[in-house]
């Protein structure tokens, strides 16, 4: 035995489950260096135990240290951060904004309610504490005093009761109608006293505060006033005030001089968006040095920062993912067993190994992502071609069967469907892939109208969620508007209104184990993985602040020595 | 040629009548609508309908096209449906960056490709001539997203040199935006030069080779001067039809030149607007792309006619 592998092996008794795959993956050289301390750290190794590990493996403690360098020393006063987002693809107004670039401009002179941090944890911010009563039906908010708008009209709980009323208006043309949906109607946000917002839901709601939230990212607090010609003034109480707006191109900020939060006065003097019209030109501008931080990356489309010297990657844990569903209420899949079958062939290891390159959790065929503090643990459905097989026999499918897979051609879900159609050919089932543009796929978004929501099996792309509230709904409640799958099933209803009324997280989570067990018994859709929400940075720049919803808090971000 | 030029101009007209009538039922076919598309798939359908009555969207179609070409009439293009701004804004400024792009690779394509044609017809069969052929027919033959992301790889990413994307920073000076554009101008000039030079060499060839050559040629003018007053007279005549083709490509054909190097120009705000179901945008961009087309032929067989007097005399007669 060589000297590395006895130093490897002596490691490896001292060292968890997950360091040991970690180890495997780094001699078999399935990740580099810096991946390997970047998943040691998420998975709680020490820096010393990585060292040792990395030094057992051939690595150097310099070559660790200069592949991902240490930054020293606090930001910098002054200058201008420079970041790049996707463009936004209409109109700037918080009560239609639906896209990433759009959301990430909303929060730079807007604020929340509740920040929802990167941990989702739930944190004052225009609103100083909150409270329930008659068990999650009623929420009063604590209005912070003393903060004022861009205009220097003081913020008042009429502003902030406005703000939601606007938001639940069905007439109002508003995103945030399918958030507040059954939860709050038009006229239920009041100003109770001079610092107090009541919010009378239409049914109790324990995670009610996620839902006035950065999570909901159109949620922005504006004046009563508000006329909805936001583009020319971007109003709102946040530490960033409009310097110039260039529609398509970008938008300048400067410091809010009278920013109410002096731990949060912003560190740069100005605070430059710039606008690009798709990833590859935002991995070009962060690696030419046009910008100083690229919002979100994917693994398919920014492998070379992962790689890149000069760049620095944030890592989020997320609830983004992909959706497969099989219509429950139609041939082959109306027979639970064939569902578990599809969902036992596919194998998830080399979805996350291969086509995310790691930077994703393990989905187990439930909304409840590892990132989701109500998530329980239960036993991770792995690859099982031989009971896949069985099952299939048993419902009469032994030859397999053949079946259209419709998605579109957006993001890696080309690459999924590929890999899919190769897993199930194990068990003789051909997938005829059906891949148009986004706009084909979603259709009216109607049912009848859709293949999103008509297909017999499609893939479907979800973005991140604080909480899965809405995940739960839409897509899976028999009558969801979402229910691609057409999975109607009345204790699943009955569960699902126990957890979104729960107020304790210990009921929440005893409701989403049997939530959890239901739908890894039914498979009416398979969730195969959550992927991380991934930022770049140049090496020069700290203090960032992400979260996997797509905000980005540029306030503490400078420049280091 | 006022009358040529009259009746060219009614023909115009008609021509652009018709673009905008199958631009507007073509705009039908496109899946979902203004209120789907802006607010997305997973949006409440209330919210969406009330998003479309906001934006005149639930109007019938026909009235929808008739309120923009009402407008059309009176200068008036209506407003973007997706990014509520007047479309003479939005189309205004992406406009101005195609204009700004296309002419510089005009300026840089233009007289380097008619040059290069024209040199190689003077030695053909030699090596240069070759070189210049060959040369410029690979460069023709390779796709300008293959150009863009090679010439950004080296002269951004590996020396360092130029920048990566095309968008020059707000307020920048006139050379400032001329070092954004270079290479995106040379990506377009690798593309269009094996074409036009090819004209240019093929259009000289037939020149040197006519009578009236031999003629100046036997009569003792010197080379140059034959060259100049009747060879390229003649042989340009083909080119110049090319290079006006080129032009409404240059203006409203570069989606892929403009999403790679991130530039707001007509080809991206068109694709945008189809995407989006703006249908006030997509009319309107796609009639100035007509008009930049008809433009640049019209300019082309005015040129045609000046430079060859047959056709000219054909008109006047």
């Amino acid at each position: 035995m060589d000297e590395t592998q006895r130093r490897v092996d002596e490691l490896r008794r001292r060292s968890s489950e997950v360091e040991n795959h970690l180890i495997d993956e780094l001699r078999a050289g399935k990740i580099g260096r810096r991946e390997f301390i970047r998943r040691g750290a998420i998975a709680g190794t020490s820096i010393p135990l990585l060292g040792l590990v990395a030094s057992a493996c051939g690595v150097s403690r310099e070559e660790l240290e200069r592949v991902d360098p240490p930054q020293t020393g606090a930001p910098q006063p002054g200058g201008t951060i420079r970041a790049g987002v996707l463009a936004p693809s209409g109109a700037l107004d918080p009560l239609t904004v639906t896209d990433q670039g759009g959301l990430a401009v909303l929060g730079q002179s807007g604020e929340y309610l509740v920040w929802s941090d990167k941990e989702l944890k739930p944190v004052p911010r225009l609103a100083e504490s909150w409270e329930s009563t008659e068990a999650g039906q009623v929420w009063r908010f604590k209005i912070r005093q003393g903060v004022s708008f861009h205009d220097g009209a003081p913020l008042t709980p009429e502003d902030v009761a406005a703000t939601f009323n606007r938001l639940a208006d069905p007439d109002a043309g508003s995103n945030a109608l399918s958030v507040f949906g059954g939860v709050l109607s038009k006229g239920n946000a009041k100003a109770v006293d001079d610092t107090t917002v009541e919010f009378q839901l239409d049914a109790p709601n324990g995670n009610f505060p996620y839902l006035v939230s950065s999570d909901n990212y159109n949620a922005i607090v504006l004046p009563a006033s508000y006329d909805g010609d936001w583009e020319k003034t971007f109003i709102g109480t946040g530490p960033w005030r409009l310097e110039q707006f260039r529609p398509g191109s970008g938008v300048s900020y400067v410091r809010n001089e009278d920013y109410w939060d002096p731990d949060r006065r912003t560190v740069a003097d100005r605070n430059d968006f710039r606008f690009y019209s798709n990833e590859q030109a935002q991995v070009f501008g962060l690696q030419g040095n046009e910008v100083d931080v690229l919002l979100q990356f994917s693994v398919s489309g920014g492998k070379a920062l992962l790689t890149d010297p000069d760049i620095r990657t944030i890592e989020l844990q997320a609830s983004a993912h992909r959706q497969i569903h099989l219509r429950n209420d139609v041939e082959p899949f109306k027979d639970k067993r064939v569902r578990q079958a599809m969902a036992l062939l596919v194998n998830r290891r080399a979805l996350v190994d291969g086509l995310l390159d790691t930077k994703s959790d393990f989905g187990n065929d439930s909304p409840f992502a590892p990132v989701f503090q109500s998530t329980a643990d239960i036993a991770q459905r792995e690859q099982d071609v031989r009971t896949a097989k069985e099952l299939l026999a048993a419902a009469g499918k032994e030859d397999g069967f053949r079946v259209q897979l419709n998605t579109w051609n957006g993001f890696e879900m080309p690459d999924l469907a590929q890999l899919l159609q190769q897993d199930v050919r194990q068990a003789g089932i051909t997938l005829d892939l059906t891949i148009t543009d986004a706009g084909t796929y979603y259709g009216e978004a109607t049912f009848g109208e859709s293949p999103w929501l008509d297909s017999t099996m499609g893939i479907t792309e979800y973005g991140h969620r604080g909480v899965p509230n809405v995940l739960l709904g839409a897509p899976l409640l028999s009558k969801g508007t979402w229910n691609g799958a057409h999975f109607k099933n009345e204790r699943y209803d009955s569960l699902v209104a126990d957890y979104v009324a729960a107020v304790d997280l210990d009921v929440q989570r005893a409701r989403a184990r049997q939530i959890q067990e239901l739908l890894l018994d039914e498979s009416p859709i398979l969730f195969t993985y959550f992927y991380y929400y991934l930022t770049g940075t140049k090496n020069d720049v700290a203090d960032v602040d992400v979260t996997a919803m797509g905000h980005i808090d540029l306030a503490r971000t400078g420049r280091v020595a | 040629m006022a009358g040529f030029i009259g009746k060219r101009l009614v023909l115009s007209l008609i021509t652009l009548l018709l673009l905008s009538i199958i631009v507007f039922v073509g705009s039908q076919v496109l899946p979902g609508d203004v209120g789907r598309n802006i607010l997305g798939p997973f949006a409440d359908q209330q919210a969406v309908d009330a998003l479309n009555e906001q934006l005149g969207a639930n109007e019938s179609l026909i009235s929808q096209y008739l309120d923009w070409i009402g407008g059309v009439l009176t200068l008036d293009m209506g407003d973007s449906l997706a990014f509520r701004r007047p479309v003479q804004e939005v189309l205004g400024d992406a406009l101005v960056n195609s204009a700004k792009l296309a002419l510089l690779a005009f300026i840089i394509v233009v007289p380097l490709s008619i040059a290069g044609g024209v040199y190689a017809a003077l030695r053909e069969g030699s090596t240069r001539d070759r070189l210049i052929s060959l040369g410029g027919l690979s460069a023709t033959a390779v796709p300008d997203f293959v150009w863009a992301v090679l010439l950004i790889l080296v002269f951004s990413l590996v020396l360092g040199i130029l920048p990566a994307t095309a968008t020059a920073p707000p307020e920048s000076g006139f050379f400032t935006q001329v070092e954004y554009l270079i290479l995106p101008a040379f990506c377009l000039v690798f593309v269009l030069f094996g074409y036009i030079a090819r004209m240019a060499r093929a259009g000289t060839i037939e020149a040197l080779d006519a009578d009236y050559t031999r003629t100046a040629v036997i009569k003792g003018l010197p080379q140059r001067t034959v060259v100049r007053r009747h060879v390229l007279r003649n042989s340009l005549l083909p080119t110049i039809a090319v290079i006006a083709t080129q032009c409404g490509y240059l203006i409203g054909g570069l989606l892929v030149i403009e999403t790679i190097f991130n530039y707001q120009g007509i080809g991206q705000s068109l694709f945008r607007a189809a995407q989006e179901k703006d249908f006030p945008l997509l009319q309107s961009g796609v009639m100035i792309v007509g008009i930049v087309y008809l433009v640049a032929t019209l300019l082309a067989d005015i040129a045609y006619s000046v430079l060859n007097p047959r056709v000219r005399l054909a008109q006047e007669s």
